[in-house]
């Protein structure tokens, strides 16, 4: 050791040390642990539908006895719309839009042919996420994307396929052959031959959805022209999609949100439960921080006169600080390294049942948010170790 | 201040502890008057106890800036001078031998001396070892300062203190635990270091100075 780290680090108390190192461990394990956790049950939640955000909710008004019995459908009145747009958890609310006129699809599968009254749904396309899939239409083509309800498939697939003695359609092939739609005007004058073409089937949205140019083009070739009843469902971007507020609104109102809300409820618990984690362990590391922090300033203080006649013979100030500095940054890695390889330990042993149920994401994000808190500590007090090195260096006591 | 950096006067110009400014003005030489020191000259700074000697020391190594008036290092004044500029002006233009020392007790007086040499100019253990032995402590070399008499422990600060280049060497009552015999060795060393750097000498006294010829006085 050379001559001036015997010096300045006399006094030094390894215990003290070996204090921070342990609770700055401590709180860095929790932060790192508990954004790693999070990072790895996320996916369980998120894995759901690549083509609508979770945080979109798809609400209906319920369909009541009374609708049936005088045949009215339930639709939204403009006004609540507008009271819907106005609750502070929607960001933007969008209309789905229905077809004026007839459609039937067909399809040749083994083959056999199979033939189907249909209908077609769109959304405004600000609501969709299928950048770059093919989800395009110009007015005019013969070619019409389409996205579908996964439970349609289902349905076909293990309700009537199996009973009508039909082959099983698998998505991949779904996505290969042609839908060929009719499209037929309600006075059945002006008729249409298109090629759909499924791009992908959606957990969430239950419907036949076209993209809206589709809709607002064939409307005007097809359609009877007549004024169009308020949407029947609508599309709404919230901004949190466990917020507690949205369940008894819709209640109140009578409408219902499809989909699985518990994945939302069970993903705002987990993002509730991570910010307390986080938290917790931030609270750990920042008093830690100040742990370091008072060793070192007691350390220094009690070494002042030497930093003070080290300075007097003319050693730069940076050369006195770096034995200080030095340990710093030792002490701070070595509570990292042991934080980061804890935390790696841990997760070895949930990763396997967890990736059982979907589970598992990637390893970087927290390991990084550790080391950044970590630095974060070395820089205030390297920053602190020059600001006493430089109150020694004009008067000593 | 750059390392190649010479310094070639130290001027006080109207300068005064500012303890002072309330009190009488006294019949100081030094104190709110113009002085300059030059490269090559021999100075004795004569005190009575209690007239700023360390004061002025301690203003000039850029210790202290309690004080009034100007210090000059050839154009440029003391008082804009960067906490970095000092720390490179205490290893290449000034050396200083302040009164208490500043001695770490608890390393030998040969590891005492090469904190500085290895600093400032390179000399290894060899040269220091000879000029120990010419004070006649080379066989203290290897003890710990603290448990060493007070004039052995101002010999190992003298030779520390000729470890370094310098323009000036500033001694503040070098020899004021030393017998005649080590007064005059260490007077002699001094001058031989100063002259071989061509540099101006500083000492301070209040009755016991440091044995040179020739030395300018002034009174402060």
């Amino acid at each position: 050791m050379s001559l001036i780290n015997r010096l300045l680090r006399k006094n030094m108390s390894p215990a003290r040390i070996a204090g921070f190192v342990l609770s700055n461990f401590i709180g860095l394990a929790i932060v790192v642990a508990g954004l790693q956790f999070f990072q790895d049950v996320r996916s369980i939640y998120t894995d759901e539908d690549s083509f609508i955000r979770k945080d979109f909710l798809v609400v209906n008004k319920k369909v009541t006895s009374a609708n049936t019995v005088d045949g009215r459908p339930a639709l939204f009145t403009p006004g609540e719309i507008a009271g819907l747009e106005s609750q502070p958890w929607v960001r933007k609310v969008g209309r789905f839009s229905t077809v004026d006129y007839r459609v039937s699809a067909s399809v040749e599968a083994g083959g056999r042919g199979m033939s189907t009254s249909m209908f077609f749904e769109s959304i405004p396309s600000e609501f969709i996420d299928v950048a770059g899939s093919g989800w395009e239409y110009r007015p005019g083509s013969l070619e019409v994307p389409v996205i579908m309800s996964k439970d349609y498939l289902t349905l076909y697939n293990f309700g009537f396929a199996s009973s009508a003695g039909l082959p099983q359609l698998s998505e991949q092939f779904m996505g290969g052959i042609p839908l060929r739609l009719r499209i037929t005007s309600d006075d059945g004058m002006r008729r249409g031959e298109f090629a759909g073409r499924v791009v992908g089937f959606s957990n969430r949205l239950n419907t036949i959805l076209v993209p809206e140019e589709f809709m607002e083009w064939s409307n005007r070739e097809f359609g009877s022209g007549g004024s169009r009843p308020g949407p029947s469902r609508l599309i709404v971007d919230v901004s949190s999609p466990g917020d507690v507020a949205i369940a008894p609104y819709l209640e109140e109102h009578g409408m219902e949100a499809a989909g699985d809300k518990r994945a939302s409820q069970a993903s705002f618990l987990l993002n509730v439960v991570t910010g307390v984690i986080l938290a917790v362990g931030v609270v750990i590391t920042v008093l830690s921080f100040f742990i370091l922090l008072l060793s070192v300033s007691i350390l220094m203080e009690k070494n002042r006169d030497k930093i003070h006649t080290l300075l007097m013979l003319g050693y730069p100030l940076g050369r006195v600080a770096s034995p200080y500095r030095k340990m710093i940054l030792w002490s701070c890695l070595g509570a990292y390294v042991l934080a980061v390889a804890v935390v790696y330990c841990f997760r070895l042993s949930y990763l396997h049942e967890l990736e059982g149920l979907g589970g598992g994401g990637e390893w970087w994000l927290a390991p990084t948010v550790g080391l950044l808190l970590t630095l974060a500590v070395v820089a205030l007090n390297v920053v602190a170790v020059g600001r006493r090195v430089r109150a020694a260096w004009r008067v000593s006591r | 201040m750059s390392e190649t950096n010479r310094i070639g006067s130290i001027r006080l110009s109207g300068m005064l502890p500012k303890v002072f400014v309330n009190e009488p003005a006294g019949d100081s030489q030094v104190w709110k008057s113009d002085v300059e020191f030059r490269r090559g000259e021999h100075w004795l700074i004569e005190a009575a106890s209690g007239a700023g000697k360390s004061s002025l020391c301690a203003y000039i190594y850029g210790t202290r800036t309690d004080y009034v008036g100007h210090l000059m290092f050839d154009s440029r004044d003391a008082a804009s001078l960067s906490v970095d500029e000092w720390q490179s002006l205490r290893r290449t233009n000034i050396a200083y031998l302040p009164q208490e020392l500043a001695l770490f007790p608890e390393l030998t007086a040969l590891e005492n001396v090469r904190l500085k040499a290895c600093l400032a100019d390179g000399r290894g253990d060899d040269a220091i070892l000879a000029m120990m032995r010419e004070l006649g402590i080379d066989s203290r070399a290897d003890y710990p300062v603290g448990r060493m008499s007070i004039g052995q422990q101002q010999r190992v600060a003298i030779i520390r203190t000729l470890c370094q280049p310098f323009d000036f060497i500033l001694l503040d009552e070098p020899v004021s635990h030393l017998d005649e015999t080590n007064n005059r060795i260490a007077a002699s060393m001094i001058l031989r270091e100063a002259e071989r750097q061509g540099a101006g000498i500083i000492t301070t006294s209040v009755g016991n100075p440091l044995l040179i010829d020739n030395l300018r006085r002034v009174r402060l």
